[in-house]
This record gives C-alpha cells, sequence and structure tokens, in this order.
C-alpha cells in the first residue's frame, strides 16, 4: 500500500512586498498622518502548485535560483503556510537542517543533542534514549562534552545529520547538505539514506546539480518562476533539464 | 471545525508523535492550535529557557553569583544616593527599594528581552517549524527564574535590617503568577511589533526609561503633588509594583482594588497579546 505521505493541492505562496520599504513605526504613522498608505506589490513565489509524493519515494527537485525551491521546501517543513490551497502531510517531517541551524555553539555537544531534538519535537526522555546510537554516529567521541564552538564544521554536520536521522522520519528533507563532512561520513550518510529508502522513508531532495538528481531520486520536479514546469521520472525530467537564466 | 475538536486532535497528536497527520486547511484557530503546540513541545521551551541563563553568565568568573550581587549592588548605590532623602518617609528605604524594583526589572526587562530575540535572534523560526511563541514563553519562564533568584539577596536586607516579616509573605505565588501573566502578554504584543517595526525597541525604552522615574520605585507616591497621585492610576506598572511590594515591605495582604485591578488588566493584555501574536504568527516567517 504505497499511500500519499505528501499532497500539495493548488497550493499559491504569495509574499507580499511593501513598494517602499517601510522598516520604522514612525515612517509608517507619518504616512498614515499624510493619508497615503502603504502601496504593495504582490508577488507569487509559487503558483497553483499540485502533485502528490508517495511513501518511499524519492523525488528530486530542480530549478534555477528563484524558482521557488526553497519556498516549496519551507511550505513542506510548515514554516510557511500556504497562501491558497492546501498541504497535507502523513507523518513526520524532518528538515536537514543548513549547517549550525539549531546549535548553540556556547553549549556542549551532549547538551546540543537535547536542544537539537527538541527542535525537532521529541521530549527529552526520547533523546536520552537515543544518546548513545546519535553519539556513535556521529563519531565526535571525546568532544561530546566540549562546547560546539571547538568542533571543526564537519563535526557539527555529522552532529546534525546523526540528530535528525537517528529516529527514520516518515519524510526527510536535504536540501544540499548530503555533501557535507569527510568521505567516510559521507558513504555513511548515503547509507542511512539508502537503508531509509528501502525502508520505506520518503525523501526530498534539493539539488543544482542534475547528476546527483538522476543518482538519488525516482521522480524529479522541475520549478521554473513558481510553477511546474515538468515532473515525472528522474531521468525524463534531467535530460530535458535546462535551467533559464535567473529571471532579475 | 470546533475549538474543542482541535484541541483533542491536538492531544491525539501529542501522544504518538510519529503518526500525527498534517492539513493546512485544518488548523483553523491558532488561538488554541498554539497552545497545544507549546504543551507538546514544552521539553524545548525549558531547554531554551535554561540556556539563556546558562549562556548569560557562562564565560563571567562569579557566574550565578551575580545574579545574588547585581540586585544587592544596585540597592546599595540607589540606597545611599537616596536613603537620606525618603528615610522618615519610609523606613528600611533599601527594602522598598528593592522590592519594587525586582518587579519593575522583572516586567520591563523581560519584555525587552522578547522583543530583541523576536527580532533577531530567531532564525530557527525561518527553517523549521517550532512553536512561534516558544522563544517568547522561553524568555519569560528565565524572566521569572530571575526574579525568584532574587528574593534571595531582598530576603537578606529584610533579615540584617530586622525587618518585620508576616504571613503576607505567603501571598507573594499570587503576586507573582499575576505578574508573570501580565509580562507573557505584553511580551507578546511587544515583540510582534518588534517583528514589523525595527523601532520599536528604541521607543519602547525611551517610554520605559521615562516610566521608571514616572512609577513611585524609588520614591513613595506620597511625595508627588495631588493632581499627580490622582493620575497614578492610569500607571498600570504601579499597580503591579504594589503587588509585589506590599506583602514584603507593609507586611499586608495589597488592597483588594489593587488585586483586582491586576488582575483584570493581566488577564486582558494576555489575552490581547495572544490573539494579536497568534494571529500574526503566519507572517512572522516572512518577515524575521
Amino acid at each position: 500500500m504505497r499511500m500519499p505521505m505528501i499532497e500539495i493541492d493548488n497550493v499559491t505562496v504569495r509574499f507580499r512586498i511593501p513598494h517602499e520599504r517601510i522598516p520604522t513605526l514612525q515612517e509608517y504613522a507619518i504616512r498614515w498622518l499624510k493619508g497615503r498608505g502603504v502601496q504593495y506589490i504582490d508577488f507569487n513565489a509559487l503558483t497553483n502548485l499540485s502533485f502528490s509524493v508517495k511513501q518511499g519515494e524519492t523525488l528530486g527537485i530542480i530549478g534555477s535560483n528563484g524558482a521557488g525551491k526553497s519556498t516549496l521546501l519551507k511550505v513542506i517543513a510548515r514554516v510557511i503556510r500556504p497562501t491558497e490551497g492546501r498541504l497535507r502531510l502523513r507523518g513526520r517531517v524532518a528538515p536537514l537542517l543548513e549547517l549550525g541551524a539549531g546549535f548553540d555553539y556556547e553549549m556542549t555537544g551532549r547538551e546540543n543533542i537535547f536542544l537539537n531534538g527538541a527542535v525537532l519535537g521529541f521530549s527529552r526522555k526520547a533523546m536520552a534514549q537515543r544518546l548513545d546510537s546519535i553519539v556513535e554516529f556521529s563519531g565526535i567521541g571525546d568532544f561530546l562534552d566540549a562546547p560546539v564552538r571547538t568542533y571543526s564544521s564537519g563535526m557539527v554536520a555529522r552532529l546534525g545529520f546523526a540528530v535528525a536521522t537517528d529516529a527514520r522520519p516518515e519524510v526527510l528533507i536535504a536540501d544540499e547538505v548530503l555533501a557535507v563532512g569527510d568521505t567516510d561520513f559521507q558513504r555513511k550518510s548515503a547509507a542511512r539514506i539508502r537503508e531509509f529508502r528501502e525502508n520505506g522513508s520518503t525523501i526530498l531532495v534539493v539539488s543544482h546539480n542534475p547528476a546527483s538528481i538522476k543518482a538519488l531520486c525516482d521522480r524529479a520536479l522541475w520549478l521554473e518562476h513558481g510553477s511546474i514546469r515538468l515532473i515525472g521520472s528522474a531521468s525524463t525530467v534531467v535530460d530535458q533539464y535546462a535551467p533559464d537564466p535567473p529571471s532579475s | 471545525m470546533t475549538d474543542r475538536t482541535a484541541i483533542t486532535d491536538g492531544l491525539r497528536e501529542s501522544t504518538q508523535a510519529l503518526a500525527f497527520e498534517y492539513d493546512s486547511a485544518r488548523s483553523s484557530a491558532p488561538f488554541i492550535d498554539e497552545f497545544v503546540q507549546l504543551v507538546r513541545y514544552r521539553d524545548l521551551v525549558i531547554l531554551l529557557a535554561g540556556n539563556i541563563l546558562k549562556n548569560r553568565y557562562k564565560r563571567s568568573l562569579l557566574g550565578i553569583l551575580w545574579m545574588l550581587l547585581n540586585p544587592l549592588l544596585q540597592t546599595i548605590v540607589l540606597a545611599i544616593a537616596f536613603g537620606t532623602l525618603f528615610n522618615s518617609a519610609l523606613p528600611h528605604y533599601p527594602i522598598y527599594l528593592l522590592s519594587g524594583l525586582l518587579a519593575w526589572s522583572f516586567m520591563t526587562q523581560t519584555v525587552q528581552y522578547a522583543m530583541g530575540i523576536m527580532a533577531t535572534g530567531s532564525s530557527l523560526l525561518k527553517r523549521i517549524y517550532i512553536p512561534r511563541a516558544t522563544y517568547v514563553v522561553a524568555v519569560v519562564s528565565n524572566g521569572l527564574v530571575n526574579l525568584l533568584i532574587s528574593i534571595m539577596p531582598l530576603a537578606m536586607i529584610v533579615l540584617v535590617l530586622q525587618h518585620p516579616v508576616s504571613t503576607s509573605w505567603l501571598f507573594l505565588p499570587v503576586s507573582i503568577f499575576i505578574l508573570a501573566l501580565f509580562t507573557l502578554g505584553l511580551s507578546l504584543l511587544l515583540a510582534t511589533a518588534a517583528v514589523f517595526f525595527n523601532d520599536s525597541i528604541d521607543i519602547y525604552q525611551i517610554v520605559i526609561q521615562a516610566g521608571f522615574f514616572l512609577t513611585p520605585i524609588m520614591y513613595p507616591p506620597s511625595v508627588l503633588p495631588e493632581t499627580a497621585q490622582s493620575w497614578l492610576v492610569l500607571n498600570p506598572f504601579f499597580a503591579f509594583i504594589d503587588l509585589f511590594r506590599a506583602p514584603i515591605y507593609t507586611g499586608t495582604i495589597p488592597d483588594i482594588h489593587v488585586i483586582a485591578t491586576a488582575s483584570t488588566l493581566a488577564l486582558a493584555t494576555l489575552l490581547v497579546g495572544w490573539g494579536v501574536f497568534t494571529h500574526k504568527a503566519d507572517q512572522l516567517a516572512y518577515r524575521l
């Protein structure tokens, strides 16, 4: 039974950009007193997007800068609520955060494991049970009780990956973060993601590199100016993919 | 969808964290949904509140001892400066001063911290879903812990000056609870403003600076001219300070009118603050 894990139904995300930026209350009050309102222009980051991702599928998302890839991931990660349309998720979504996001560099590795777990919605108790396997996978060893500011960026990346993936998420969002760390860890993380796929996790991968989409994904989605240009099997989409020059 | 089903849905989610379903069309009551989510993420709130405390004193020599020394030093300086002025009207002036100062700092510093953290320090809200009120609630919890700790130096001064201690101290938890509700409401309200307008914090600081001198914190209300005394009812902070100070300084349960005013004000502020914050919460990710 492969049920849809992510259903995106006619989703539009509209940003409202003030025509001239009015960053202060003072200026806003002056304008209001003069009887001039604030003029906005509406900008659609995503327009009428509809697609679904089934359980166990790995979907690659490609497109040039400004095509709406990050906005789409933010909608799926529930950071942004769609202006119109509907998003439905079945299961827990774990975004692999950018390097160091969600870490407090003054705190120790151990404290950060609990902090990062809490950010992902896990209780303290659940994290205490996972501590050993996270430490083992990340390979931070003796640095566990040292402040994270003493870590190399590779260690931070490993720890972040280990926390986010220790409990198998139903949906994993990977935003070009798979290329971090040394080669040994890359092999380990690639192996873990392969294992997730085999066990039925749904994975979203965003990449500028069509070759890696072709290698990793079953299906691919080509975004252009906030709409779907093409969706289909990864090889078909990647072969036709010709990125637009970024719109000004 | 009614609020009641939203609550039961939320509770079901919280008991089986790994199997929840999310539907963007369903969450139609952010006022309640935000609360349910905060309960789910309570461990995050506790961790963040603790981290604020640890970070502030982590790299300083005296560490947590500063939390005790700070109010003591502040009181000594101000008591030397103004003690002689008010000593006849206010016996044991340092106790009057510090109890007012603690309530005032708890309210105003917490709000300012909450505004700052929403305006600058919350890039996490742009990257991953966590309840939007997480940081504000953590800041207020941290402020509350600070207040409780600084009651210790206050008690020390009370002992040193041999100020009478009565059973009215038992009313303090009620006072602190009402103060915390008000502070949370004001923090939510002004943190929202801080996200939308850069100069909110500057305006706030000016108002608070003026407010410090317009509120009877280091002087008794009786030194004000009579017309100014009647205006004092319009100063919301005065009721809250009185609520905290009366059980300690005068050894009495606060006046029933003060309790009623403060409770009503606290509840109203919290409802408005929570309403505005949760209403605007979806726009925060665009704005931050």
